[in-house]
């Protein structure tokens, strides 16, 4: 509990590291539009191997950025099936019925069984989930003995696979981009350079550095309070209270007694830390001056002036080609 | 000259009982007072109406002639520093480097001058190799010692204490109290706020406070020999006071003994 790590910065020193975090949250902004305006799949594609590029020179391992995608998967898996069944426009790929059957039901069955067991040996589950969904699908259309149960056919036309894999590719991009972001940028650069980004939003009466400070302090105090959390939980177990086992009853039970002495003890703590801020002079809304600067560099300019020149293409060529 | 000034100051959280009622009390320039009092005594209440967090029901509090109230708060407040009794709970800043600029960003220094402080006084409080670290990653004492550094970098000319070792082991206790020893020798006004004798008695005066009334004040040999207030105050007494006591009411008049046990008392 003491070791966790808010946000997932690993330490680094590409040229990713040594950016100003408010270049590198304009630039993620920029190529996110840029990813938004192409609209063909040859494009993206470029966008993506671009993307790839930047992988490569900041140094970053892909496996990382496999990680950062992994709690998506089944989103992207499902956007893509989605897309695939029900655009039915332009030429046929692939027209095939799908035939059940009294055997190939039994080893479809056999299949999944087999599946589910072994699934914890294989190393890429998700990989080998698709597998059996694609092999399962193959059998139903290619091998049909003994008694039809039921049939139903299966078109793909070019137009919904396409348009699947577009969206696919676009939602990686945009993943990956902000993965990059979180990985290169420590939680408190990044918090500094949202507040100057945001700086503009003083006019319309909010206030960039309060909003900035509330996250610092939000940050700070999460592995705080993650502390006070495991110290109630021991105290609550010595008491007799399982948080392992028991009925959705006892689990709302159990959640109840941990929420509570958290939130009490959370009250007092930020009436504590509201009487040491005031009492060290703090006032809301005042002007502060800060510890720590920003310093832009001609390496972020440049970055920016690229991103730039990415969406302009990306404009020109969804304008004119 | 009195840098703090309380007239019949009286303040209550509930309509029905009194926190603090009619405390009078005068703090010199550069000397080191110890509050001294029961848990719910109105220690704490004491320190949150000087430094202007509470707001009195009556009387009158002046810091360094100026009178507390709504607009003159923030300029007090530069003149008084307090180190709470919870590390956890006053530990603004992200990293040490952070908490210890807090104050400073506040009265609007200037960031090399920031800087240069924060270098001085982590050094002064022996932290200045954990500058880049996270309030998770220290220890209690560790982090009161941040604390400090962070009242000391702001400059104030009075420092309050309130409890301020109460959570730590007596190692943490031993070097935060020396290095209250040392800021009082280098001209702070110190209020230490303790319910632990032991504490008190290295303070040039003390205040005994009980169910929010003065019991007694004065230096602090007169207090730790005016055995009826000691007992009266529902405070832990000394071992060696107590023994210097039990001595008196058998008649026994060794000097010798008595004078060791009265230095021990004294923590020499
Ligand atoms: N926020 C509050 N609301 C209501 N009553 C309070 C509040 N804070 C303190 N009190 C009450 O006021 C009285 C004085 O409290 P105070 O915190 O000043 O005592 P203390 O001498 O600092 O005690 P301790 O040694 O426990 O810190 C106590 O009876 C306490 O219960
Ligand atoms: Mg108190």
């Amino acid at each position: 509990m003491k070791n966790i790590i808010v946000g997932q910065y690993i330490p680094g020193k590409s040229f990713l590291y040594k950016m100003d975090p408010r270049s590198k949250i304009l630039a993620l902004f920029i190529l996110m539009v840029s990813a938004f305006v192409f609209k063909d799949i040859t494009h993206i594609i470029y966008m993506l191997l671009g993307v790839l590029v930047i992988l490569k020179i900041g140094g970053i391992p892909i496996m990382r950025i496999a990680r950062g995608l992994r709690p998506i998967m089944i989103l992207l898996l499902f956007t893509f099936t989605f897309q695939v069944l029900f655009i039915k426009t332009g030429p046929v790929i692939l027209d095939t019925v799908l035939t059940l059957t009294t055997i190939n039901i039994g080893i479809m069955i056999l299949a999944i069984v087999v599946w589910y067991y072994t699934r914890r040996y294989i190393k890429s589950k998700f990989f080998y989930m698709v597998l059996v969904i694609v092999g399962i699908l193959t059998m139903l259309s290619l091998f049909t003995p003994g008694t039809v149960i039921s049939s139903s056919n299966l078109t793909i036309y070019e137009d919904g696979l396409l348009g699947a894999s577009f969206i696919m590719v676009r939602l990686i991009i945009i993943v990956t981009l902000s993965t990059i972001l979180t990985l290169t940028t420590k939680p408190t650069d990044l918090n500094l350079g949202l507040e100057r980004i945001l700086k503009p939003l003083n006019l319309v009466k909010i206030n960039s550095e309060e909003i900035a400070l509330i996250i610092s302090i939000a940050l700070r105090y999460i592995p705080t309070l993650l502390d006070e959390a495991n110290k109630i939980m021991l105290a609550q177990a010595s008491r007799g209270v399982d948080f392992t086992e028991g009925k959705f009853k006892d689990k709302v039970m159990q959640i109840i007694s941990l929420l509570v002495p958290m939130f009490i003890i959370s009250f007092k703590r930020s009436d504590d830390l509201a009487n040491a801020m005031e009492a060290r002079s703090f006032v809301p809304g005042n002007k502060r001056t800060r510890i720590h600067i920003l310093s832009w560099q001609s390496r972020d300019t440049l970055v920016i002036v690229f991103c730039l020149l990415v969406l302009t293409a990306t404009v020109v060529v969804r304008v004119y080609l | 000259m009195n840098i703090i000034e309380i007239t019949d100051l009286s303040f209550s959280y509930r309509e029905d009982v009194d926190a603090l009622h009619n405390v009078n009390l005068t703090i010199k320039k550069g000397e080191w007072i110890s509050v001294l009092g029961h848990n719910g005594s109105g220690k704490s209440t004491l320190a949150k109406l000087i430094i202007g967090l509470l707001k009195a029901d009556s009387g009158d509090i002046f810091v360094d002639g100026i009178l507390l109230t709504e607009e003159t708060v923030h300029e007090i407040r530069r003149k008084i520093g307090i180190v709470f009794q919870n590390p956890d709970n006053q530990f603004v800043g992200v990293t040490v480097e952070d908490d210890i600029a807090f104050g400073m960003e506040n009265l609007n220094f200037d960031r090399l001058d920031m800087i240069k402080k924060i270098d001085e006084f982590s050094k002064k409080v022996n932290m200045n190799e954990y500058l880049k670290k996270e309030p998770h990653e220290l220890s209690g004492g560790q982090k009161q010692r941040v604390a400090i550094a962070g009242i000391l970098a702001m400059d104030t000319d009075i420092i309050i204490f309130d409890e301020a070792t109460a959570m730590l082991d007596p190692k943490g206790r031993e070097s935060i109290m020396e290095y209250i020893r040392e800021l009082n020798k280098e001209g702070k006004t110190i209020i230490t706020i303790t319910h632990d004798m032991k504490e008190a008695v290295n303070s040039d005066r003390i205040i005994i406070l009980k169910d929010g009334e003065v019991l007694a004040i004065g230096e602090t040999n007169t207090i730790l020999n005016d055995k009826e207030t000691l007992n009266a105050s529902n405070l832990e007494l000394l071992l060696p006071l107590k023994l210097l006591y039990k001595l008196d009411e058998a008649n026994i008049k060794n000097e010798k003994v008595k004078d060791i046990l009265w230095q021990l008392s004294l923590n020499k």
